[in-house]
């Protein structure tokens, strides 16, 4: 018996228990989606939720791809990964006439090459990754771009996020590169520009970096604009800065996998989550974007105008979003990422 | 009729949830990685060889040094702290040991966060040495190997100390007697009796310690900043962002062979043990 045929027959066990109908398994980015929602969707439908939470896309693009796309009703992978899996048969495609909140969201956002014409996946929250700065240690006027994290008065201060992607970003951006780069000899540059950074990283934060800035064990480093907005929100002295040379942007989506087994409650869910006063309710809570037109119209003008959630359009077009690079260059940069962690 | 079924099931047990999972990592450790798969064909050795790589080498003596100093620390905490419950009444050791114990109602995770909230700069060590003005700067405590192995010392310290307490329970009170009508002294007592009778107990609550130290990623995770301080972080990596699983289980089965070896070990001392001094001692 090989591997494949018994980890197969060990998921049919699981998969057994999974007969009782009403239920969706959603699995989320940790810290995504505001507390009630899903009380109230299950109140509304009677559909049952069962949540878990992932740290950063390869872990959950870990885990699918090895179940084939079993297992989970809904996931929210980055852009990247939409195109990833769509190519690899991971996603089922979306029935648009059970999500009638479809309209509410921006053209803008829509359409996009890594799923044309959203036949798999529709955006769920958008967001930036750029430098937090405590103004009571450090000040904010003196962080202008990514190089002024290499400044050696940094050392063993830093936050960097645990995602792969993000931290070459930056080193891309300082040497002028495109954050979807797979040419090797790019990489290999920004892997060494990175080796300079690493005597200033404290701590790699995967799940949620605004909790060592309050809690004052980091005063430096990335973080996720959703993530900024909440902790600028409990101390002000927490600001977001757009570096010079281009922030990270982002989309994380909402897909149904291949294998899901209660497709037409994932729909259900979906569409529960595009409504406009549901958008509007999770970009007050988790401070991210969010691409639905309905519902930011239905947030309070501070919100609405709060540079660190909806940038300024000169800020979105001097950063880069991320895009799928493919097998090979994912794999090279894998392969660096484990030398950086381990301080090399 | 009952035997034989429990021993059916515990051996069905043991195989199920024990042997066939060790194969299979095993198995892993020797196929080609594969992006799509757990492994393909042909096997190969080359997950093993990948161990030799300098980088990984040298994350595995980081994780011995880290595991060898938290053991050390058990060691120096645990033995009088073993040595003292072993001398008190009855009601009072069931009390000390039951303390012990009481932490584990607690999630590790949990207690590791609290952890977090004990020595990050605003934590509770730091603000009591500023408002003592003992420093005006806080340390950075939070995310480095101390912190790493503090959380260890913390988690594992229990484990150390019960196979040592049982050790200290069947040290036969007429040896120590006969040592001092002897005229041995104090030390002499400690030193040629105490220490060697306890030995088996140091051994097991070393071995409990230091195994497990190089596999608790998420203390490494937490407190160490995630950054590949242990052997476990690695493997971890391995199996969920690399997708390299033979060389994921490669690691897992070095860090088996380790335990394996150093079960030998103990083995070896034990007998060693009982033939100076214990019943099977020749000299007796």
């Amino acid at each position: 018996m090989t591997i494949r045929t018994l980890s197969a027959s060990l998921l049919f066990l699981f998969s057994l228990s999974a007969f009782a109908g009403g239920k969706v398994v959603v699995y989320n980015w940790a810290e995504y989606i505001p507390d009630g929602v899903l009380d109230d969707f299950t109140k509304e439908t009677g559909i049952q939720v069962e949540y878990s939470t992932y740290e950063n896309n390869e872990v959950m693009y870990a885990k699918l791809q090895l179940q084939k796309g079993k297992g989970y009703d809904v996931v929210v992978p980055s852009t990247y990964l939409v195109s990833k899996m769509r190519n690899e048969g991971l996603l089922h495609p979306l029935d648009k006439t059970k999500l009638t909140n479809l309209k509410h969201l921006d053209p803008d956002l829509l359409d996009k090459p890594y799923d044309p014409g959203n036949q798999f996946s529709l955006p769920y929250l958008w967001g930036s990754t750029a430098i937090g700065v405590n103004s009571e240690a450090v000040d904010p006027k003196t962080i202008t771009a990514w190089q002024d994290l290499w400044d050696p008065k940094w050392q063993g201060k830093l936050l960097l996020t645990d995602d792969v992607r993000e931290v070459f970003h930056m080193a891309y951006k300082v040497l002028g590169f495109s954050t979807n780069t797979t040419d090797p000899e790019q990489i290999r540059q920004a892997y060494e520009k990175l080796q300079t950074l690493m005597p200033n990283v404290l701590v790699f934060n995967a799940d949620a970096p605004r909790e060592p800035f309050l809690a004052g064990d980091v005063n430096l480093g990335m973080i996720w604009s959703g993530e900024a907005a909440m902790a600028n929100a409990e101390n002000p002295a927490i600001h977001y800065v757009y570096p010079s040379e281009g922030a990270g942007f982002w989309i994380d989506s909402l897909v149904i996998p291949a294998g899901a087994e209660n497709v037409a409650n994932a729909h259900a869910f979906i569409d529960y989550m595009l409504r406009p006063e549901v958008a509007a309710k999770t970009v007050e809570a988790i401070g991210y974007a969010s691409p639905n037109l309905a519902g930011k119209a239905l947030l309070d003008e501070a919100t609405r105008t709060n540079p660190i959630i909806f940038p300024a359009e000169d800020v979105i077009r001097n950063g880069e979003f991320q895009q799928d690079i493919g097998p090979a260059a994912v794999e090279l940069l894998n392969g660096y990422w484990e030398k950086l962690k381990t301080g090399r | 009729m009952l035997r034989p079924a429990i021993i059916i099931l515990t051996l069905g047990w043991l195989g199920l949830f024990v042997l066939a999972p060790h194969l299979l990592v095993v198995l892993t450790s020797l196929m080609t990685p594969h992006p799509q798969h757990l492994g393909t064909y042909p096997f190969t050795l080359d997950a093993y060889v990948q161990l030799l790589d300098p980088l990984y080498a040298s994350v595995l003596l980081d994780s011995l040094g880290l595991a060898a100093l938290t053991t050390l620390i058990c060691l120096l905490l645990g033995y009088p702290f073993a040595y003292t419950i072993a001398g008190l009444s009855t009601r009072w050791r069931a009390l000390l040991l039951f303390l012990l114990i009481v932490p584990f109602w607690t999630n590790s995770l949990i207690r590791t966060y609290a952890i977090k909230l004990i020595l990050g700069n605003k934590g509770l060590i730091n603000g009591s040495l500023m408002n003592l003005g003992l420093i005006d700067q806080p340390l950075q405590l939070l995310y480095t190997p101390f912190a790493v192995v503090f959380g260890l010392v913390y988690i594992l310290f229990p484990f150390f100390v019960l196979p040592l307490v049982s050790s200290f329970d069947k040290l036969d009170p007429g040896l120590l007697e006969a040592a001092n009508d002897l005229g041995a002294s104090r030390w002499q007592r400690f030193r040629h009796v105490v220490l060697p009778l306890t030995m088996p107990g140091v051994i097991a609550g070393s071995l409990i310690v230091f195994l497990p130290a190089m596999g608790m990623f998420y203390v490494a995770d937490l407190l160490g900043g995630a950054k590949n301080l242990l052997l476990g972080n690695v493997i971890k990596n391995q199996f969920l962002l690399v997708r390299d699983w033979p060389f994921g289980a490669a690691l897992s089965v070095t860090l088996i062979l380790l335990m394996a070896g150093l079960l030998l070990l103990y083995a070896w001392s034990n007998r060693r043990i009982h033939r100076r001094g214990g019943l099977d001692d020749e000299n007796l």
